[in-house]
């Protein structure tokens, strides 16, 4: 199946042969995710869906102790457990905040965190879960504040086997 | 968890240098070389000619005795010792790299000391390939291209933008970093680079005299002081006023005042920098070094500043310490002068880095509520950089004479002994001085040597210098032909910086003083060394940079990033040129 990207506004109904099993919601805690896990757990139905939480921490984190080479090792080994430790409470906040919502609506929920690439650390997940459908957020305007990881839509949208929905703007 | 990957690179990298060798050794590619090595293979053709100029004449004399011809050999030239140099490296590391390579391929790694060291080699043998092409390839390249290219351009690009050794491999660190990607067989050697630097600067410490280490040491205080101490506090200020927020103020300001990366690295756990504040910091800071890191060796170029200048200059202005080595190497390549003064700035800006970890710990627990206190004595020792201790006692072994005779002077030392024949001052010379002394002689010459010698505050031991030294000094010069004692030498060595002396006995003086300081083999040694340890750990740490950290500079940490490290560049070049001299 090649990929269907939409937008639009939400609906929910019973359940039909679009009715996604697999959802893979792509979520990592920004204002878009925000939009994104909306729209997921309106699409999502009870008792037929399974959330996917995909939180990608960016690898971006990987390169930056930068060229420090000043400090003694033990001064970089603190600096990287103590950002690994932020990332992590980080991700688990998201994680729980989504998992507490899935709750709330009774969706079955699963969660999976990884270090990577965004675009390529989806396709894997997606082929991995067997997503039947995508759901990431809304790109950030530019000029907007945050990290630039952004998801290259191109290389997503080329690999995905099953269709991607980009959330609507809240 | 194995670190060692099965893979052929290092066995493939190793054969490939002990190629490039035996390439070198048998005059396999001497026409390349010959293009790469202009200025040394000129100097082989000298040899050469003189060589045969000499063979010709004793073999027409042995023929005209009836003697046999005479066997002799041609005296090695500076291109013959270039290629064996390249040889011997490339045959050493080379061997080292093929056996390892061949460990890697046949053992089968189990979880261990010996696991992990063996999976650092591969990475190392891929930077030092890499510094091999960059130093006898790259670098001669470009240099003859800015030759070849300057009459029609009218200037020198190689030189203006300094493609020496030291940036393109930097340059090429970062090009492999961002779009080849570090292969994994390699990343565990590639960190190393962080040591092969800190070796280097240890082993800068040996070419320091107590003086020179004062003088610097004195200047880099204040220097950094003002500077390092200036700029946290305006980041503290305008971070206030703009609302930065505490922990972002504290990180930024440790990034932009101190040590940039390294000294974000040490205070963002200690001031709970989140974790986009970091990314904007050391994202800002790697930008900022990078563009300086090219900037500033062409702007101490256009400006014509000596070696103390430009170290000072960018070891106070540059915001990143990896960035001011590869600055200063890249202003100076062929030399260490630069280095050596950017290098006490690096090290006393690292020296303040507890203490400013502790100011802005103490600052963070004062501004944020709920924060907790530090304790201060444990990021004090925590803190402290372990290697200015090596630095210091190689500075102190070299300064004991361990490895040069004593009273050695950048890794020179004085011996009328040693110099040799050919280097002697000749009779047109000893004439020119002979003339000079007899009108220094005179009440005007010794009233203007008098006025120099106090002006200069010239000593002979403990008590001042008067003309019947320097007299003496002329005279035993033109009897001896060249410097025999270290108080002659420095005594002349003043004489000659006096105005008006004639030009021809300036210049015997000043090639008697270069014949009679010999260098120390062991710091010549060192200094080959250090320039291939920070060619190494340059090009290493261009691996460390990446587009996706450089990506994150922007928000309002790129803003104050920019008011002050523009105003610590600009303002640290004006009191550099105002201030301060050079002196070695």
């Amino acid at each position: 199946m090649s990929p269907t990207v939409t937008a639009g506004t939400v609906s929910t109904g019973p359940v039909t042969m679009t009715t996604p099993l697999k959802l893979l919601l792509c979520h990592h805690g920004t204002v878009g995710a925000q939009a994104a896990a909306t729209y997921a757990l309106d699409v999502a139905v009870p008792g037929t869906t399974t959330l996917v939480h995909c939180l990608v921490v960016p690898a971006l984190w990987t390169g930056m102790q930068g060229d420090d080479w000043l400090n003694n090792a033990s001064t970089r080994d603190a600096f990287g457990r103590y950002v690994e430790d932020m990332l992590e409470n980080d991700a688990k906040r998201e994680l729980a905040a989504v998992e507490a919502r899935c709750r709330e609506r009774r969706l079955d929920y699963e969660a999976v965190m990884r270090l990577g690439e965004p675009a390529e650390t989806v396709l894997a997940v997606a082929a991995e879960v067997g997503a039947d459908i995508v759901v990431i957020g809304p790109p950030r305007r530019k000029g907007e504040e945050g990290l630039r990881s952004r998801m290259d839509l191109e290389k997503l949208v080329r690999g995905l086997r099953c269709p991607l929905t980009v959330a609507p703007r809240q | 968890m194995i670190y060692t990957k099965k893979s052929p690179a290092l066995l493939v990298i190793g054969v490939m240098m002990l190629l490039w060798g035996w390439l070198n050794a048998s005059g396999g590619i001497d026409g390349m070389q010959k293009w790469l090595q202009k200025s040394a293979y000129s100097d082989h053709m000298k040899v050469k000619e003189k060589f045969d100029a000499e063979l010709r004449v004793a073999t027409e004399i042995a023929t005209a005795e009836s003697k046999p011809a005479p066997d002799m050999k041609m005296p090695k030239s500076k291109f013959d010792g270039a290629k064996a140099q390249q040889a011997r490296l490339a045959y050493i590391f080379g061997g080292i790299a093929a056996v390892l390579g061949l460990l890697i391929m046949v053992w089968t790694p189990k979880e261990g000391q010996l696991d992990y060291y063996l999976s650092i080699f591969p990475g190392m043998a891929y930077i030092l390939l890499i510094a091999f092409i960059v130093r006898w390839g790259l670098d001669p390249t470009f240099a003859n291209w800015g030759k070849d290219a300057q009459p029609a351009l009218g200037w020198n690009f190689a030189t203006i933008f300094n493609l020496n050794y030291v940036v393109l491999g930097i340059v090429i660190g970062i090009v492999i970093v961002n779009v080849f990607k570090i292969p994994d067989w390699a990343a565990n050697g590639v960190r190393t680079a962080r040591f092969f630097l800190k070796t280097g600067v240890i082993l800068l410490g040996t070419l320091y005299s107590a003086t020179e280490l004062a003088q610097l040491g004195g200047l880099s205080v204040v220097m950094i002081g003002i500077f390092v101490l200036g700029s946290v506090g305006v980041v503290l200020f305008m971070g206030k006023r703009m609302g930065a927020g505490n922990s972002m103020t504290a990180v930024l300001s440790a990034g932009m005042g101190v040590c940039g990366v390294s000294a974000t690295v040490a205070a963002a756990p200690v001031v709970n920098a989140k974790a986009a504040e970091i990314a904007y910091t050391i994202g800002t800071i790697l930008v900022w070094g990078v563009g300086c890191m090219f900037l500033f060796p062409t702007v101490g170029h256009l400006l014509g500043m000596g070696p103390v200048q430009f170290g000072a200059w960018a070891g106070t202005g540059i915001l990143n310490s990896a960035q001011v080595a590869g600055a200063a190497l890249a202003f100076d390549p062929h030399g260490i002068e630069t280095l050596k003064v950017a290098e006490i700035f690096n090290i006393t800006r690292v020296l303040f880095l507890p203490i400013i970890v502790l100011w802005l710990a103490a600052w963070y627990v004062k501004h944020e509520v709920g924060a907790e206190k530090v304790d201060l004595g444990r990021v004090l020792l925590a803190k402290f950089p372990l290697f200015v201790l090596g630095f210091i006692l190689l500075f102190i072994l070299s300064t004991l004479g361990a490895f040069t005779p004593s009273g050695h002077y950048q890794g020179k030392f004085f011996s009328a002994d040693k110099v040799k024949e050919d280097a002697l001052l000749k009779g047109k010379e000893t004439r020119a001085i002979e003339g000079e002394l007899t009108r220094l002689k005179d009440a005007a010459g010794a009233k203007a040597l008098q006025d120099h010698f106090t002006a200069k505050a010239i000593n002979v031991g403990q008590r001042h210098a008067t003309p019947e030294d320097a007299h003496k000094a002329l005279a035993d010069l033109v009897v001896n032909k060249k410097m025999t004692s270290r108080e002659q030498d420095e005594l002349l060595k003043a004489v000659s910086k006096m105005g008006g002396l004639d030009a021809l006995t300036k210049s015997a003086i000043e090639k008697a003083d270069k014949a009679a300081w010999h260098s120390s083999k062991a710091i010549a040694a060192f200094r080959d060394w250090l320039a291939w340890l920070f060619s190494f750990g340059l090009i290493g740490l261009g691996m460390q940079i990446t587009m996706a950290a450089l990506k994150q500079a922007g928000g309002k940490p790129l803003i104050i990033g920019g008011v002050v490290g523009t105003a610590k560049a600009v303002g640290s070049l004006i009191v550099v040129l105002l201030f301060v001299k050079e002196f070695i």
